[in-house]
């Protein structure tokens, strides 16, 4: 999803107003003028003015490139689908790995992606099963990072 | 001298070299891989630096990028795919090497004069922190605020792609650092409630979501295929090289000053010394028809200029707190998480670890030689690791790297939103690097302009009172009136003949 310069100058241009807008609500250090809302005005209004001259550019060249361009692996519904899985596992891992515990969880993200990328079944359990195990010694073990444990697999750690 | 044998001492630990070795070695793979960059390494290995020492993780952050650099060589070299963009200036040639069957050659001009570059941006970083140490001791808020201001310009302008987009990804950068408490007013900004938020964007997750998280979407949207890769003669990697320093003694010494001194350069990093060293290279060749052609002179003076600014990157790093570069920016990040203020104080209340990082650099220059040289023989297996298995593997090491830093799944949330707005930049053409400038140089830009305008008194005149803060303030006026200037110039021009 490529934007031209019109489209991302206007953009630029309404975040700029956003901030600007959101800042007038912080407070100022006592007896002074500046304070949480002087670098968020101060980034809005450089944010504005970006906006304007992208804006102002791409009118005087005519914006000659079409104001959204969609790339083309937009329109593969392979790798859209690809990146959406890739997304969803991350959410996944998020969401199951307190419960169900990080062995399972990671295994679970590394063989559904590889599987989605075209990997071999067996090569993809194979490799997500080591992958998984070296990164829960490595993490888990020797650096000691709380990684989520699960109750049938405690003598991993 | 008890310094230096203290530094020394650090350095020489059994459990410190083999950081070393390990970092190299990994550093060595990431390099490898293509799309994988130097910065990436360093984002992954943060996560792991977090549980060591100071000085084992600056060896690690030194060796890995010292050997990433170089080993972005090789699968430029054996499948015209630089392994990182400071490795792309010169892809074409290496390649071409290759295919004539001089991959030897190609890659054993890389390695050593890699080497070469990274030794002497090692003695100028030696040699030239002390003093400007020195003199920054003398810097108030003012100096700082025009330093940081001169560094995100520099970011700007060197990055690749258009002047607006690259100031786009400086505004979501800063954007980013004014989120949380830590603001002049101590009122929480732009944290919805969100108690996690209150702290700031934690950097690390950020960084492993812009570089790697992006990384591995662009290759999943891409199919993760991976390429076949061009056989070619492997024997004699040193052997040529004798050869190529009597050819090109001045080429090699100029690629190393110029890599030196774009590194130290805010902003500025090794792909960018890498193509303005390959351009000069060519403009003052005798030899200029064959660059492009599998021609080695222009291997020998940018490989010695990409790694000659890794080493200039870390001099404002170290004296003023500015990274030179984004890994240098993610160097500052974790000095601040082990305690040490980056800047000129380091030099007095730390001088021990400042000599210890100069001895990492000599040392993972000089290590770079036996394990490239062991790199470029195992090249062909470590390329042949298919991209749909590896994408997943790297997947799962930044999830955990991101949780790691606080153990909380927050971390991989943060890494997930940052993965995202990095792919959509990416696929917009905004350049990263001035974001995560913009993530680091906020707050401190922040603090040095609320605390010079209280100052002064909502006086702007007092930022050119003082003598370097002029020079550094006209310096940055400079750098953005001239390309301004040019192009009314340029317009001016074109618009004459019209009008004729």
């Amino acid at each position: 999803m490529k934007f031209n310069d019109l489209l991302l100058g206007l953009l630029v241009l309404l975040g700029g107003v956003a901030i600007y807008v959101s800042a007038l609500g912080f407070t100022d250090i006592p007896g002074q003028s500046y304070g949480a809302g002087t670098m968020p005005r101060a980034i809005a209004i450089f944010s504005g003015c970006l906006g304007l001259f992208m804006m102002g550019r791409a009118i005087l060249e005519g914006a000659r490139m079409p104001r959204l361009e969609l790339a083309a692996w937009v329109r593969s519904r392979r790798s859209v689908l690809s990146a959406l899985v890739a997304l969803a596992l991350i959410v996944f891992y998020i969401a199951a790995a307190p419960a169900i515990g990080f062995v399972p969880t990671s295994l679970v993200v590394m063989a559904a992606l590889m599987l989605t990328l075209r990997t071999k079944p067996l090569t993809a359990i194979a490799v997500s099963i080591l992958a998984c195990i070296v990164i829960q010694q490595a993490f888990g073990r020797l650096l000691l990072v709380p990684l989520p444990r699960s109750e049938f697999l405690t003598f991993l750690w | 001298m008890p310094i230096l044998s203290e530094a020394f001492g650090l350095v020489f630990q059994p459990y410190v070299l083999l950081v070393i070795l390990a970092s190299a070695a990994f550093g060595m793979f990431v390099g490898a891989i293509p799309g994988l960059t130097a910065t990436m390494a360093t984002a992954l290995l943060v996560p792991v630096t977090f549980f060591m020492d100071p000085v084992p993780a600056i060896a690690a952050i030194v060796t890995a990028t010292a050997m990433a650099i170089f080993a972005g060589d090789i699968p430029g070299s054996l499948l015209r795919m630089p392994g990182t963009p400071a490795s792309a200036a010169y892809v074409e040639d290496a390649y071409r090497m290759t295919r004539s069957g001089r991959s030897e050659e190609a890659l054993g001009a890389s390695l050593v004069f890699s080497a070469i570059g990274g030794i002497f941006g090692t003695i100028v970083l030696i040699t030239a922190s002390p003093v400007l140490a020195d003199i920054a001791l003398r810097f108030s808020s003012f100096e700082y605020f025009w330093l940081v201001v001169l560094g995100l310009s520099c970011a700007i302008f060197v990055s690749p792609g258009s002047v607006p987009r690259g100031m786009i990804s400086l505004i979501i950068g800063l954007f980013a650092a004014t989120i949380g408490i830590d603001n002049p007013a101590g009122q929480p900004r732009y944290t919805f409630g969100n108690v996690e938020l209150l702290a700031g964007v934690q950097f690390i997750p950020a960084m492993i979501g812009l570089f790697a998280v992006s990384e591995v979407l662009r290759s999943v949207v891409a199919g993760a295929d991976t390429p076949a890769v061009e056989k070619g003669g492997q024997k004699g990697i040193f052997s040529h090289q004798w050869d190529n320093i009597r050819r090109y003694p001045f080429q090699a010494l100029r690629g190393s000053v110029v890599g030196t001194a774009i590194g130290a350069l805010p902003g500025a990093g090794a792909d960018i010394a890498a193509w303005i060293s390959y351009a000069i290279s060519k403009k003052f060749s005798k030899q200029k028809e064959k660059f492009g052609t599998g021609h080695v002179e222009g291997i020998v003076e940018a490989g010695a200029s990409n790694n000659g600014a890794v080493s200039g990157a870390w001099i404002p790093a170290l004296v003023f707190g500015i990274p030179g570069d984004s890994i240098t920016a993610i160097v500052i990040g974790v000095l601040y998480i082990k305690g040490l203020n980056p800047g000129p104080t380091i030099f007095i209340n730390e001088p021990q670890l400042i000599y210890a990082v100069f001895i990492v650099f000599f040392l993972a220059n000089l290590i770079m030689l036996p394990m490239g040289w062991a790199a470029i023989k195992t090249a062909r297996t470590i390329l042949s690791i298919p991209a749909r298995i590896l994408m997943p593997i790297i997947l799962m090491f930044c999830i955990v790297g991101s949780f790691a830093i606080n153990n909380s799944p927050f971390g991989i949330i943060l890494m997930l939103v940052f993965g995202i707005i990095g792919f959509l930049m990416e696929e917009n053409d905004i350049p990263i690097a001035p974001a995560i400038l913009g993530l680091v140089l906020g707050p401190m830009l922040e603090q040095n302009f609320v605390t010079s305008m209280i100052k002064a008194d909502g006086s702007f005149l007092a930022f050119f009172e003082r003598p370097i803060a002029a020079g550094l303030g006209l310096f940055t006026i400079a750098i953005w009136s001239i390309p301004l200037v040019m192009a009314a110039l340029r317009r001016g021009r074109r618009a004459r003949p019209a009008d004729a």
